[in-house]
């Protein structure tokens, strides 16, 4: 009985994953590599950055992974002079009551959109952290615990524009993984043009998956098996990447504990209850390039890729 | 491009004490051994006092780096030690008994200033190991396997000490182990004793003796014989003779290195004429022939001989120049100028031989059974026409009695009478190497045979010719060296001058001269008229000659103590035998616990790349190989995804399929 459960559940999981897909598609043209990386960084319990040139539709994905989810969706828009407390909330004295009330900051939701994350200042920034990291914030003293699930997705502008603060590498790392939009081909950009012809779609969109689905899809993604080989693989990515010479910073553990878990949520994609060395060596851009510190001008990404293609498999057989 | 470092595993540092001083106890054992066997002892005494000096710096400075000037000095040492080895192998600068044993023991001095690690001390047992088989090649009696044992106590010894150490725990002795060890070997081979049919040898059985035997042979033999040929005029030593009355001393300095087919007597002059105590050869005549003697320039094969088998010959002191090698030869080359064959049929050269000259000889291994020689009748008539085959003048009365007596039983065919005579005097006289000078006036033989009752061996094989001939069988002496003693290592025989030997050869009518040996202290043993065949078929080239037959003796004249030997090795046996079933039955139950299905899929995946042409690349998962298979031409494709799937399920969840799938997976595939 239980293997007919175990293997149940990845098809259900497919599933609902795939509902989430297709509601996001109805606002997004094309993009399926980073609706899945989305929606997969929801999955896996971590928080995702987008990262590409304004107008490429990075809020647009937010939003609507956001509303196909349903639950408790607050946007937060990054500016230079945003500080802590509007994101976190703050004490303010009820003339009423002659006491303080505390009125919780857009943090206090289920899915976050921190939009242009890099044009707030570091401080603000920092803010952000804990409760990234830790699914807690600490306002005054007082630690309130932040409802599940929570997510963060950031969209961050290329560093190179003006007014931006470089999102420093602890933040980077609580990424469990980044995403480029890339610039749409011209038959998407015709479709796009087509479904805007009357207004934004946005509007139109309703959840499809409940909180609870999300919740489930969370811990159905902690039961996907990781084998030996798989873990041996990810050791030998790092390893890897570590050696190289262009490598300044090199990946973390933490980060290597995030391509498991991301390569589990892709599994649940394909309805499979187990990792593939695919998945990971799909997943390495995403989940590595962002966090590693490169000397010179030498591309994160490229590395990663390099580095995917030529690093051998472990043995198949292991007995 | 970095080049990949060739380096061995880290070894932990040795910190146990009990360890090295049973490193030190395997050394020391070794050394005693050479010193026992190889008779050498200046090396062996310097050796354990540098190694004790070396293993106490060695374990304080344990933990310490190694310093580049003191590595320096032990490589320079161990270079210095290699040189010694060259000089006293190759020169014998230094009369080498065992140059081989003697580098071992430096190497092992030298090293123990460096034994960090326990493989360091491994190394050190190993090359104390290695010294003990050097030691074997001289030791063939049964306390060597006593020095075997202890080494092998003091492996077993460092090997438990070093890691008690490394857990911690103090150093003591299993007794109930070992306990159980020593009683179970000893019943085993109390069993093993009844079981085993015993080897009858008798120890003093007639023995035409061709070949000597070995498991005496310990070098106790001193037979002043050919130092005594009084060189006269010519140098080559033609002239020589042997006289009875006087005697030197011979020691053990290395004559000559043999490489051999086969083990023999090393035959060199020939003397047919005995006056007044003093053997001298009648016929001066000879001829002279090129340096390559040809078999149609020798007298012809011996009937029903065993083949024939080559000697390589390096002199290594000055010695007369007569050819000494085993006769009859079929053919002869020395690098001299000319060869002389003198009319007893042994060669010369004109000079003296030199140290370092080399000649070879290939010989007939003559059919020598008692059952051929059997059926040779009487002779009468002297060969050659040579009268002084026949001669006994010198005998005295007593002693033509003595040997008619002996004989009275024995003379229904020539080679009982022959056989009887030998044996007589091998059972009834003493060898022995302290014999006082022969009294003036006496006779030797007549003093011999009834006055001392001991004597050299030219004693015993004068007084037989002499007794032979008072019988009217022609007969003379034949002076030479005997084997030598057979290293295998060096695949040689080492012939000292202790190796001298004298004996008799009579002449029989359809074999010529047959050699006969009186001289006692060599037991007559079964085992080597066999080693004869072996030699015949070449076969004896490829093994150490000197073991075939000798362990059954050893066994033998080892008569109850025999239990031990094999009670150790059937204990070593059925432990051995016990420990592979125990690995093979684990072994068993580990291929049970493997997933079913594992090896027959991937055994499967793998015959499918054979045959798809292109292997799958290291870095390219199960899935990207497919993938790159469906970008082929439809009509070379294979059903590859059902394969790819089972294996990926297999490889990364650990669910392989029933072995019935895999078939019929690869039914499909076909």
């Amino acid at each position: 009985m239980a293997s007919e459960q175990r293997e149940l559940e990845p098809r259900r999981a497919a599933e609902l994953l795939g509902r989430i897909e297709k509601n996001v598609h109805h606002v997004i043209v094309g993009k399926d590599r980073v609706v899945r990386l989305a929606a997969a960084g929801l999955v896996a319990g971590g928080h995702v950055l987008l990262q590409d040139l304004p107008g490429t539709g990075k809020t647009m994905l937010a939003r609507a992974l956001a509303t196909s989810v349903g639950g408790a969706f607050r946007r937060i828009q990054c500016t230079p002079d945003l500080l802590p407390s509007d994101i976190t909330g703050s004490s303010i004295f009820n003339q009423k009551d002659a006491s303080f009330e505390f009125v919780a900051g857009p943090i206090f939701a289920n899915i976050v959109l921190a939009d242009e994350v890099n044009r707030a200042t570091p401080r603000t920034q920092s803010a952000l952290l804990e409760a990234m990291g830790e699914g807690q914030v600490t306002i005054e003293g007082i630690t309130r615990t932040l409802e599940k699930p929570f997510f963060v997705i950031a969209t961050q502008n290329p560093t190179e524009f003006h007014g931006t603060y470089p999102l420093p590498e602890s933040q980077l790392d609580r990424f469990i993984l980044a995403a480029e939009m890339g610039p749409p081909t011209d038959a998407e950009a015709i479709e796009i043009l087509a479904r805007r012809e009357h207004g934004d779609p946005i509007g139109e969109l309703g959840s499809v998956v409940s909180l609870a689905d999300v919740l489930e899809l969370q811990e159905g993604c902690l039961r996907v098996v990781s084998g030996p080989a798989i873990r041996t693989y990810i050791v030998s990515l790092l390893d890897a990447i570590r050696v190289r010479p262009e490598v300044s910073l090199p990946a973390s553990m933490r980060s290597g504990v995030y391509l498991q878990r991301a390569a589990q949520a892709w599994a649940l994609f394909e309805g499979r209850d187990f990792v593939l060395p695919d998945d990971i060596k799909l997943l390495a851009v995403p989940v590595l390039a962002h966090r590693l510190g490169m000397r010179g001008r030498a591309q994160a990404s490229e590395l990663v890729e390099q580095v995917v293609a030529t690093v051998p498999l472990p043995p198949l057989r292991q007995h | 491009m970095k080049l990949p470092r060739l380096r061995l595993p880290a070894s932990p540092i040795e910190n146990s004490l009990e360890g090295r001083a049973f490193v030190f106890s395997g050394f020391a054992v070794a050394v005693l051994a050479v010193v026992l066997y190889g008779e050498d002892y200046v090396v062996p005494a310097v050796g354990v006092g540098v190694a004790a000096v070396g293993h106490v710096v060695s374990y304080r400075e344990r933990a310490g780096k190694r310093g580049l000037g003191r590595q320096i000095l032990l490589a320079s040492l161990v270079f210095a030690s290699l040189g010694y080895f060259l000089a006293d192998s190759v020169g014998a600068f230094f009369g080498g008994v065992l140059p081989q044993a003697n580098f071992a023991i430096l190497l092992v001095a030298v090293t123990s200033f460096d034994l960090k690690t326990r493989r360091n001390c491994y190394s050190s047992l190993w090359i104390s190991l290695a010294i003990l088989y050097l030691a074997a090649v001289y030791a063939w009696d049964y306390p060597f396997g006593v020095l075997l044992g202890l080494w092998t106590l003091c492996l077993a010894g460092f090997w438990a000490a070093s890691h008690l150490r490394r857990m911690g725990a103090p150093v003591a002795v299993p007794v109930p182990a070992v306990a159980t060890a020593l009683v179970g070997a000893l019943a085993l081979g109390l069993i093993a004793f009844v079981v085993i049919p015993q080897p009858s040898i008798d120890p003093n059985g007639p023995v035409v003796v061709s070949l000597p035997n070995y498991v005496g042979f310990k070098g106790e033999l001193e037979n002043p014989a050919l130092p005594l040929i009084q060189l006269s005029g010519d140098p080559s030593g033609a002239t020589g003779t042997l006289d009875l009355h006087y005697r030197g001393r011979l020691g053990d300095a290395p004559v000559m290195y043999v490489r051999s087919g086969a083990p023999a007597y090393w035959r060199g002059l020939v003397f047919d004429t005995y006056h007044d105590g003093v053997w001298t050869a009648s016929n001066r005549g000879f001829a002279t022939l090129q340096p390559y003697v040809p078999s149609r320039l020798l007298p012809p094969a011996p009937p029903h001989n065993l083949g024939t088998f080559v000697q390589v010959f390096r002199v290594l002191r000055p010695l007369p120049g007569v050819i000494s090698a085993a006769y009859p030869l079929q053919s002869l080359y020395a690098p001299v100028s000319s060869l002389r064959v003198d009319a007893y049929g042994t060669f010369r050269t004109p000079d003296l031989l030199r140290p370092g000259q080399t000649y070879s000889a290939v010989s007939y291994l003559p059919n020598l059974s008692p059952e051929e020689l059997r059926q040779d009748p009487y002779v009468f008539n002297p060969p050659d026409a040579n009268p002084a085959y026949l001669d006994y003048s010198s005998l005295s009365d007593r002693a033509l009695a003595l040997a008619e007596e002996v004989t009275l039983d024995y003379s229904s065919n020539q080679f009982d009478l022959v056989m009887a005579l030998t044996s007589y005097l091998q059972q009834n006289f003493q060898y022995t190497q302290q014999l006082g000078h022969v009294p003036a006036g006496r006779d030797p033989v007549d003093w011999f045979l009834f006055d001392a009752k001991k004597g050299y061996c030219e004693q015993f094989a004068t007084a037989e010719v002499l007794m032979l001939r008072g019988l009217g069988i022609p007969a003379r002496l034949a002076t030479g060296y005997a084997t030598g003693d057979y290293n295998p290592v060096l695949n040689q025989s080492v012939v000292r001058e202790h190796d001298a030997h004298a004996w008799v050869e009579v002449w029989f009518q359809n074999h010529g001269w047959v050699p006969f040996d009186p001289t006692p202290g060599v037991p007559g043993l079964a085992a080597t008229t066999f080693p004869n065949h072996w030699a015949g078929g070449g076969i004896a080239r490829l093994i150490p000659h000197l073991t075939i037959g000798a362990p059954m003796a050893v066994l033998g004249s080892l008569g109850a103590l025999a239990v031990v030997p094999p009670a150790v090795v059937i204990a070593l046996l059925v432990t051995l035998l016990w420990a592979w079933m125990r690995t093979w039955r684990r072994r068993a139950v580990a291929a049970r616990r493997l997933p079913p299905g594992e090896s027959e899929l991937l055994r499967l995946y793998e015959r499918v790349q054979r045959r798809l042409g292109r292997r799958r690349a290291p870095p390219e998962t199960p899935l990207e190989y497919w993938l790159a298979h469906t970008a082929r031409p439809e009509g070379e494709r294979v059903p590859l995804e059902e394969l790819t799937d089972a294996v990926n399920e297999g490889a990364y969840a650990g669910r392989w399929p029933d072995p019935a799938r895999v078939r019929e997976l690869a039914k499909r595939l076909s």
